[in-house]
């Protein structure tokens, strides 16, 4: 039986919305340590990887692995019904046919229960190797998702062009062009406001805007994103959840094709 | 056209081979398309609203290349790559079949004449759709407005599927695309099909793995040919009384046509079976095993910048199309040709097998039961 308890419905609320535009479907697997979720987006281009720990719920126990196959967009409706600071339970059976999801509000006695019918999902689970990776930017998540849908505006590509001391974020379309240079900066009070790069090699990479702008909806999770970029491989942008766990997308660049 | 039945012979034994998704994923790949038949298609269903051909001011039919230039374009803009492949000469075999099809357009013409002044349009219209062919000038139209789009096209020695395949195979093109399922006899790895249906029609493309197909008939190459053979494909007649699911158990039983055709003649009290008489089943099945095809390694091809003026001479001045649309069709063009390639995630990460677990089984054993949907069941 699986059990969790959230302070605060708002979390799993922004989790879902961050990631129900790119991927419909998808398996929460449910073990003792928290709560996975691997999918990949339709296109096989983004691919979202998600763990909840076991710190993020205020109660936790599942004595067996469950998985819970879940239309994200039903769930995301039945998880606005509450409110954000409402205590918010999942609760599921050890084989289960739905999934309860449980407000409770701390104030009043107002206690609401939804059910959500399960789907088999047939997913592929792949394995993502520790990669290493020619450049490592952080940077507040705010910054980075203001750069993509300022440049968003443009092209349907940005380019990424990291060097000894700087990061080029840029962009060319039909009617102008446009980029923003950021370089290394060190905030001492606000650390999160902080833009740190750390560099291997240069790299010179472009991504596609339309995946950018799905990934840039997570940013309310985390203060900070972190970029981690190398040549010819699928980069790797990363919030942190403060209370345990991660939501992480790997991306596939663009190519430009040579013949 | 079209071996009938497989469809449904592969969606029962190899679910798993079929793939439906939007046109937008396709992305970033190449494709070979059976031009002939698209032409063909575009002719039926390329018409105005009562019904009739696009047509210049001189009469002349234009739904071919209005088809041809629109979803070209739409293809271009999913960044899809398309090179098509015209049909050469028909192999000796087809004569049989090509002659069938004339008989039938003969055939409808009578009944054309017969109704023409008392029949109702419904009726005129179903006759003058079975008139429709692809003609030689209209195969050379299509090919002029291709070289002016910059959308490379090579001329098959003989059968278009087949070169198709075999462009697939040799890994210049990710997939053939026909709507013919003979094309699978040919091998492709993928085969594609509603790729250049009109997009109101808002049909999903099919994608059939071949390998999986197989897998699933549990079939050597030989013995779907020969399936297909038995099914009816356009070189030579079939046994009657024969469909999917006999033909099916057929090949299973006896391992090869051959050895069914063995069987009947020695046991012709046995079944109820008649072999059609000088049956040229294993030209046949030569021709799909060593069709005629310019290896793939033999030909490249380039997508080059459209030729803007060119476009519009051929299009506006000779064909009546409006220049504002072929202008802003060869801007698109040019667009799609400049936008990089999206790579995919595929080969970056391997795929884990999945260990079924308990509750898994259970879902999975409800989903066999409720025969709707292949991919996601709800409960």
């Amino acid at each position: 039986m699986l059990e969790g308890k959230f302070d605060e419905a708002t979390l799993l609320k922004k989790i879902v919305d961050s990631i129900k535009d790119c991927v419909k479907l998808c398996n929460f697997n449910c073990t003792e340590h928290g709560i996975t979720v691997q999918a990949v987006d339709d296109s096989r281009v983004l691919l979202v990887s998600l763990l909840v720990g076991q710190t993020a719920f205020s109660e936790y126990r599942c004595d067996r692995d469950i998985t819970l196959g879940i239309d994200l967009d039903s769930f995301s409706k039945i998880i606005k019904c509450g409110n954000n600071e409402d205590y918010l339970t999942i609760l599921a059976e050890d084989s289960p046919d739905n999934v309860m999801t449980i407000f409770e509000d701390k104030k009043k006695e107002r206690v609401s229960e939804y059910s959500l019918k399960l789907m088999n999902i047939d997913s592929e689970f792949l394995k993502i190797d520790d990669m290493e990776y020619d450049t490592v930017i952080t940077m507040p998540s705010s910054e980075f998702a203001k750069i993509v849908r300022d440049l968003k505006n443009l092209s349907e590509s940005l380019n990424i062009i990291v060097t000894k001391d700087s990061v080029k974020f840029s962009s060319e379309g039909e009617s102008g062009s446009g980029s923003v240079v950021l370089k290394p900066y060190t905030d001492m009070d606000k650390p999160d406001e902080s833009v740190n790069v750390h560099l291997d090699n240069p790299v010179d990479l472009t991504f596609g805007l339309k995946y950018l702008s799905d990934i840039i909806k997570a940013t309310s999770l985390s203060g900070t994103i972190t970029i981690k970029l190398a040549d010819k491989t699928p980069a790797l942008f990363e919030y942190k959840l403060d209370v345990g766990g991660y939501l992480r997308f790997y991306l596939a660049p663009k190519f430009d094709e040579d013949e | 056209m079209g071996v009938k039945g497989l469809n449904q012979l592969i969606k029962e034994h190899s679910p798993g081979a079929y793939r439906e998704f939007q046109l937008k994923n396709l992305f970033g790949r190449k494709v070979a398309i059976d031009a002939s038949m698209c032409l063909y298609q575009f002719l039926i269903a390329v018409r105005q609203s009562d019904g009739q051909q696009l047509t210049n001011e001189d009469g002349e039919t234009t739904s071919h290349l209005s088809g041809m230039f629109y979803r070209t374009i739409r293809l271009v803009e999913h960044n899809i790559k398309p090179v098509f492949v015209f049909d050469g000469k028909p192999p000796v075999l087809k004569g049989g079949e090509l002659e069938k099809r004339l008989l039938k357009r003969e055939e409808a013409q009578k009944q054309l004449d017969l109704i023409k002044d008392d029949g109702t349009v419904a009726d005129v219209l179903k006759y003058e759709k079975r008139l429709v062919r692809a003609s030689r000038e209209q195969n050379e139209d299509a090919k002029k407005l291709l070289k002016l789009m910059g959308i490379p096209y090579i001329n098959a020695p003989c059968e278009a599927e087949a070169q198709c395949a075999e462009l697939a195979r040799g890994g210049k093109v990710f997939a053939a695309a026909s709507e013919d399922m003979d094309t699978l006899c040919y091998e492709p790895p993928y085969l594609l099909r509603h790729l250049t249906f009109a997009e109101a029609r808002k049909m999903p493309i099919d994608q059939i793995a071949y390998s999986d197909a197989m897998a699933g008939l549990d079939m050597t190459k030989e013995q779907f040919i020969d399936l297909c053979i038995l099914l009816g494909c356009d070189y030579c007649e079939t046994i009657k009384g024969v469909g999917p699911v006999t033909a099916y158990k057929l090949i299973k039983q006896h391992g090869s046509l051959d050895k069914i055709v063995e069987f009947i003649k020695e046991n012709p009290d046995k079944t109820k079976y008649k072999l059609p008489e000088n049956w040229p089943y294993d030209e046949a099945r030569q021709l799909f095993l060593n069709p005629e095809v310019t290896k793939a390694s033999d030909v490249s091809f380039k997508w080059v910048e459209p030729d803007v003026d060119g476009l519009i001479e051929f299009m506006v001045r000779q064909k009546g199309f409006s220049e504002d649309r072929i202008r802003s069709g060869a801007e698109k063009l040019k667009k799609g040709l400049k936008s990089g390639v999206q790579g995919r995630l595929d080969g970056f990460f391997s795929v884990v097998p999945k260990a079924a677990s308990p509750n898994d089984k259970k879902r999975k054993d409800d989903s066999k039961n409720s025969k709707s949907n292949k991919k996601t069941k709800r409960k």
